[in-house]
């Protein structure tokens, strides 16, 4: 786990998304959905995202995502607490509405984890300023009609007028683009929208499943980096 | 229109969703005052749903009880053979309305992919229903039917490859298609608007109950029985009595002896499944637990959130019934009555000749008789041997 998280830094990854399984991930494709599964067939437990929590945010700044019942089942408060004991700074939860995230934001504010909340194609521009102004850390943007997942499966649209939204209503906070992101075109793609980042996960958790060695993770990544913002567009965020 | 029962409820959904469940609400909100939509709902209720359907007193079942009278609800003998046609239709209805050309749905025993199929041919929408695997094994009569019908049954097998596991796969596909398809969610779960539409939809029942019962014994019911897996042909016997001083008790599907089966109400704890907060049963991580029950449509670890909040308020019972109960009430039903009724209401009615026994021979008990018992033959053989 360490020699992983610390290959995807060199590589250039500047934050890790950690996934804590769910028996019903509906927001993920077949790839981490199978994931899920096996971890929970290994009976990964709650106590098991604690200390790889710790290990990761020692080597890059980790945000658990995981769905909203094994939060709640955990209670809201002591949820983040763990959390936020075990080095995490931040939550993602693919199921939790605007509309029901009140409770949770108070409790992350109160432990100190930044509630990253979700935006999607089709919301109207004045839904996607309200989720900006309410999310923290980032703003993790849905690039396309669809579940997580590299395949061709979900059909992409045009993000640029929702990154440029968010960012003028919440002109500190980065918009990051997920679902889909797999190789340097597409994240080429996802930032000429204006966002400030990509999230990659279907696509490394392939790659780990073919070779899960710090050097293939570390080249795989690489490619994908060379798309960054700072590189194509000399950092004008 | 209410998003919360007391706690429970709402939308726990990925942000894809939000505005096709809007656009839902909308529709849905529009249609219910539109006099034309409310005359094509009934029109097609009556001429090819075949509703109302009847209330039996049920002569020899209550002898066997020798207590209160029982009275069936005749659910099974609406088109298509279940209480699934209300929902299925007026939903059809409401996609016509939104404009969607396409439908897909969840099953688990079948009822509501059949009533999918049945209405998407009769509307002419392209319709694509999810199954379980082991579904699809149990209940073979259903998945030719749909087929016959035209629809496109797509097996499921992830999880334990039942009617949870279609719900995600659906949900998936809604989230990928959200622009051009319908989601005919079939029982009161999932987000708000979906339990509140299903119930709406569903209502029929009980207000038919209502209006039957004083014609025939001049008076309401004094107990009303239902099966409960969502929860629908539940909610919608229940929602036009709870004004009333009516008794309402919900059956749950105990699975074997020693299991918690699939009850969710009595076994499990709030929590999050598919988009609403209700009880779910689940472990102490939050993992969403497997089901076993001898009914593929009762076979589902959450309920419909409405159901939640007339357990914890205490305006409706709930209790479970294990598979051989029901298998025993099943061929009470065959030789008493000479009905065949579908293994989930079979739950009810054991505990509805339960509650009859306790109670004066002036009392009257409705069960509502959810739906028939043709799909069901091979496991009854199997299981009665």
């Amino acid at each position: 786990m360490g020699r992983t998280v610390s290959a995807l830094k060199q590589a250039g990854a500047t934050a890790l998304e950690l996934g804590f399984p769910f028996s019903d991930p509906i927001a993920d494709g077949p790839i981490l959905e199978a994931a899920s599964g096996r971890a929970l067939r290994h009976g990964t437990a709650w106590a098991d995202l604690l200390v790889a929590s710790r290990t990761a945010s020692e080597i890059l700044p980790t945000a658990v995502m995981t769905y909203a019942n094994p939060v709640l089942r955990r209670g809201l408060e002591s949820a983040m607490k763990e959390l936020s004991t075990a080095g995490v700074s931040g939550l993602i939860v693919p199921d939790l509405s605007l509309e029901e995230s009140l409770p949770w934001r108070g409790a992350a504010r109160r432990s100190g984890v930044a509630l990253v909340l979700l935006g999607a194609p089709g919301v109207s521009n004045d839904r996607i300023r309200r989720v900006a102004r309410a999310s923290r850390g980032f703003l993790y943007l849905v690039g396309r009609y669809g579940t997580t997942g590299a395949s061709a499966a979900g059909t992409s649209v045009d993000l640029a007028p929702l990154v440029a939204a968010a960012h003028a209503a919440s002109p500190d906070l980065p918009v990051l683009i997920g679902f889909g992101v797999r190789d340097r075109p597409s994240a080429r793609r996802a930032l000429r929208t204006g966002a400030d980042g990509v999230v990659v996960g279907s696509a490394l958790e392939q790659r780990i499943q073919r070779d899960p060695s710090p050097g293939s993770i570390s080249r795989w990544l690489r490619a994908i980096v060379g798309a960054r913002p700072d590189r194509l567009r000399n950092g004008q965020r | 229109m209410p998003r919360r029962y007391g706690p429970y409820g709402g939308s726990f959904v990925p942000e894809t969703l939000v505005p096709a469940l809007a656009e839902l609400e909308r529709t849905w909100r529009s249609a219910r005052r539109d006099p034309a939509f409310r005359r094509e709902l009934h029109r097609l209720s009556t001429t090819l749903g075949g509703r109302p359907t009847p209330l039996y007193f049920a002569r020899n079942l209550t002898r066997r009880g020798r207590g209160a009278q029982i009275w069936l609800k005749r659910e099974d003998l609406l088109h298509t053979g279940a209480h699934k046609f209300n929902n299925a239709l007026g939903q059809g209805l409401l996609a016509v309305r939104m404009g969607k050309p396409r439908l897909i749905a969840e099953t688990g025993a079948g009822q509501h992919g059949v009533a999918t199929a049945m209405i998407g041919a009769a509307l002419g929408l392209r319709t694509e229903v999810y199954m379980g695997s082991v579904d699809m094994e149990r209940q073979k009569p259903n998945v030719d039917r749909m087929r016959l019908l035209g629809a496109r049954v797509i097996p499921v097998t992830s999880g334990s490859r039942t009617l949870k596991d279609a719900i995600n796969a659906a949900l998936r596909d809604w989230i990928a298609n959200v622009r051009t398809t319908h989601y005919l969610l079939g029982s009161a779960v999932g987000p708000y608007p979906f339990p509140a539409i299903v119930a709406d939809f569903q209502s029929v029942i009980g207000r038919e109950i209502r209006r039957q019962a004083v014609r025939s014994f001049g008076r309401l019911p004094d107990l009303v029985v239902a099966c409960v897996g969502g929860g629908s042909n539940a909610i919608g016997t229940f929602r036009p009595l709870l004004s009333t001083p009516v008794e309402l008790l919900g059956v749950e599907a105990g699975g074997r002896v020693g299991s918690h089966g699939a009850a969710s109400l009595s076994y499990g704890r709030p929590g999050v499944l598919h988009g609403s907060f209700s009880y779910v049963l689940q472990d102490a991580d939050g993992q969403v637990a497997e089901t076993e029950s001898v009914s593929a449509g009762l076979d589902y670890p959450g309920v419909g959130p409405e159901h939640a909040w007339l357990k914890d308020s205490g305006r409706a019972r709930y209790v479970a019934v294990h598979d051989h109960d029901a298998l025993r009430a099943f061929h009470w039903l065959a030789k008493d009555e000479g009905i065949l009724p579908a293994l989930e209401p079979a739950h009810a009615v054991f505990a509805a000749v339960g509650a009859a026994r306790r109670r004066p021979k002036r009392d009257h008990v409705v069960v509502t008789l959810s739906g028939r018992g043709d799909k069901d033959l091979a496991v009854v053989l199997r299981e009665s041997h």
